[in-house]
């Protein structure tokens, strides 16, 4: 105890002079007792986290492409670039490809997240290893691209799966596409030139604007290692010019019209009905007028007031948890699973089509497929309801595998394209999907169908 | 290394020869390139290497790159031959009496969905099916063959070796693709027949097909009642059991989710029966079955596995 303390009063008067700028707890230096000046001064730099800063707009954007034809190379070469300005930091070839262990263990997430920025935006960078894990990764949401760049390296030009590639984007709606030729090292300029005409030529047949689309020539290996800069370093920031110009913006949920699924109600004597829950999107102003749709109901209403922590909001934004007061509308009126928005941008609908990954039974999933015609509960916002399913693709669709489904709810709910929703049966998830098309709302007959058992549905088979 | 050597040392010559053309005959060239690789296919290297060893002779550098293409996906099968390969497709081909189930991999699901890939594994099926009706001895009621890589790549598919043909795509595509394994059977009586599923199953049942998992199954079915081979099948695909098992020996399962006897298993396409109820409805008995799952082998589990030599045939019984 005595050393300690001798220690203490050793330590002390250099531990103020740091508390002062750093206001360090006092607690974790004191406890040790040979704690020098400069051991206190790393370890806070070591406790000091990089903070985040949201001073440019984000953009999602991948790396689509053959194998060998240099995907992970360009996204080395990129972070070296950038770094080279300060505007990223660098990541190893190694860092970079999928985690081994994790590949080990057949888990496969094999998503490389990336970050970087250029001088317009801050960027998310994606590898896409195979379509069905690009698939599940979109489809549950951990991974989305805004637009990509397709790798072909000019000494092989457009493989035969090059197609493939170009197909998936076109299924998870990637609507841009910057081409980088990679390796022109190893080539000569008539074979570049040959490639990208092949290039432009696949584009135009896949129905992207092949004339416009940039292509960028150049090495990520000779930028990699600071080689040769007009196809090394310059090419590269060429290519991330292309992206900022060629791949637009996303819009903000921020910048959408305003929604809020329904969490609770209450009625609020002398105030009236007080509707709560998360602010999905938008921005929601006291005196806006709103529509609640949902569970077969449509009501026009203008919120009165908006509070958040018992306190007055003059604006809440997208992600506040929020009550809102509402006029002449009484609490019995409004029930969990409705949706609060501006007027005439969100209707309910009964019949849509959605893609769906179902999990496998390690993901917590079931062990069995199934097949069309089975009874499952959707759950998607603050809603549920119980929807039959047909699977107009497959015969059945097994764990971990994705599908398009399509399902008919048992009575309209608010649904869109691209609204998330989970899968249920009894109790247990199993998949998530996310809607793609909306279609007409069922008939009274096709209502009264869906409720049928097996037997009904064969006897009407027969019939015919 | 030898190789090696050569390699480079024929590229250098190309170098300096290529110094000597002069500009004027490079627009024509270019477009002789573009043509011989729209002709062919080979990769925009190899096409303009051909043309540069003929003097642009297109008729010739073609004849040259077909007579290459060969060499050059033994070389570049060689080389990748160590990556790994866990996608790619299980095929299919069915009569009454004779089955092939053929599982091909390949690096990448991009790969797989290909038509090149499914000319090959087609080819790789057709192979296997014929190799059912010819080779197998009669003994007990199912004639089974399991081939592995090796053995699959020894079969003749059109006067070429599969091992060929599979070289000549892994040189097109230039990823690694490997000839998995197959199931080749034949039913030795009249009254047992064979039937086979893939999932996802084509819209119209046929004689081939191909996805992700697939299965044979051979059974006894007689009277009149609905020939249920196919449903069984799917349900084998779906629901993976591990044996048909036997009634008197085995037991049901506590949770039905967990079964893995076929017989107790709850029926796919009507979860209110089982198997078992469900065949004798329709005065039907299944006899074997076998079960792929694409990927599903470890390749590091390969090599030590015993090799029976492509004579000897397992029987059931």
């Amino acid at each position: 105890m005595a050393t300690i303390s001798f220690a203490k009063s050793l330590v002390n008067p250099a531990l103020k002079l740091v508390l002062k700028q750093s206001h360090c707890s006092h607690l974790r230096c004191s406890g040790l007792p040979t704690v020098t000046p400069l051991s206190i001064v790393l370890r806070r730099n070591y406790a000091e986290k990089q903070v985040f800063e949201r001073t440019k707009p984000h953009c999602n954007v991948g790396t689509i492409g053959h194998v060998d034809h240099g995907k992970t190379t360009l996204t080395a070469a990129i972070t070296k670039v950038l770094a080279d300005q300060n505007l990223a930091q660098k990541k190893g070839y190694s860092d970079i490809d999928n985690a081994p262990e994790e590949k080990a263990r057949g888990i496969t997430i094999n998503v490389a997240h990336v970050e970087y920025q250029t001088e317009q935006r801050h960027y998310g960078h994606t590898d896409c290893p195979g379509h069905a894990d690009y698939i599940k990764n979109m489809i549950t949401g951990t991974a989305q691209m805004d637009g990509a760049i397709l790798v072909v390296a000019a000494t092989d030009g457009v493989m035969p799966q090059t197609r493939e590639h170009l197909i998936l984007a076109k299924q998870i709606g990637i609507q841009h596409v910057v081409v980088f030729i990679n390796k022109v090292d190893a080539a000569d300029e008539e074979m570049v030139e040959l490639v990208e005409m092949e290039i432009r030529e696949l584009m135009s047949e896949m129905g992207y604007d092949g004339d416009k689309i940039p292509v960028i020539k150049g090495s990520a290996l000779c930028a990699l290692e600071g080689k040769s800069p007009e196809i090394g370093a310059d090419a590269i920031s060429k290519l991330l010019q292309e992206v900022d110009s060629f791949i637009p913006t996303p819009v903000r949920e921020l910048d959408k019209p305003f929604l809020m699924p329904v969490e609770s109600v209450h009625s609020i004597p002398g105030r009236g009905t007080v509707v709560t829950g998360r602010l999905h999107r938008g921005v929601l102003k006291k005196g806006t007028e709103c529509e609640i749709v949902g569970h077969g109901k449509v009501m026009k209403t203008t919120v009165t007031g908006v509070e958040m922590f018992h306190k007055t909001l003059e604006e809440a934004q997208a992600g506040d948890q929020l009550g809102a007061l509402v006029r002449a509308i009484k609490r019995e009126q409004i029930k969990r699973g409705m949706v609060m928005a501006k007027p005439g941008t969100v209707k309910a609908h009964d019949n849509i089509e959605a893609a769906v990954y179902i999990l496998s039974k390690e993901e917590g999933g079931r062990s069995k497929p199934f097949t069309s015609f089975i009874q499952l509960q959707m759950f998607s916002m603050t809603w549920d309801c119980a929807s039959q399913v047909t699977i107009p693709d497959k015969e059945m669709v097994m764990p971990g595998e994705d599908a398009k489904l399509q399902l008919k709810l048992v009575k309209p709910m608010v649904c869109e394209t691209g609204q998330r929703f989970t899968l249920r049966l009894g109790d247990m998830t199993l998949g998530t999907g996310v809607i793609t098309k909306i279609n007409n709302n069922l008939s009274e007959e096709d209502r009264i169908k869906i409720m049928e058992g097996k037997k009904a549905r064969e006897k009407a088979a027969a019939k015919k | 290394m030898k190789q090696m050597f050569e390699s480079y040392s024929q590229m250098i010559f190309q170098l300096v020869r290529r110094l000597h053309f002069s500009p004027v005959c490079q627009a024509a060239e270019s477009s002789l390139l573009a043509k011989l690789r729209k002709k062919t296919g080979y990769t925009i290297a190899n096409c303009k290497k051909a043309l540069e060893m003929h003097n642009n002779d297109s008729d010739k550098a073609e004849a040259w790159l077909n007579e290459q293409a060969q060499a050059m996906g033994w070389a570049k099968a060689t080389k990748l031959a160590g990556r790994t390969a866990l996608q790619g497709l299980v095929a299919v081909k069915f009569t009454k009496d004779h089955g092939a189930l053929v599982e091909l991999n390949c690096e990448t699901d991009f790969v797989a969905k290909n038509e090149k890939f499914h000319k090959m594994i087609e080819d790789a099926t057709i192979a296997c099916f014929k190799f059912a009706h010819t080779n197998l001895q009669s003994k007990g009621p199912v004639t089974k063959m399991e081939l592995d890589s090796e053995q699959l790549a020894n079969l003749n598919v059109e006067g070429k070796k599969l091992s060929e043909v599979l070289a000549l795509f892994i040189g097109s595509v230039g990823e690694n693709a490997v000839l998995r394994r197959a199931e080749c059977w034949k039913a030795n009586s009249k009254d047992i027949k064979i039937a086979g599923y893939t999932h996802p199953a084509p819209a119209v049942p046929g004689e081939y097909s191909a996805g992700k998992y697939g299965a044979l199954l051979a059974y006894k079915q007689s009277g009149e009642t609905e020939d249920i081979g196919r449903q069984i099948c799917q349900h084998i695909v779906g629901c993976a059991p591990n044996k048909i098992g036997v009634k008197e020996k085995d037991k049901p399962a506590k949770n039905s989710d967990d079964e893995t006897c076929l017989i107790f298993q709850e029926y796919l396409l009507d979860p209110s029966y089982t198997v078992e109820e469900v065949l004798q409805q329709h005065n039907a008995e299944v006899i074997d079955y076998v079960r792929f799952s694409c990927g599903e082998i470890v390749e590091t589990n390969m090599p030590g596995v015993e090799k029976q030599p492509l004579d000897t045939v397992q029987t059931l019984q």
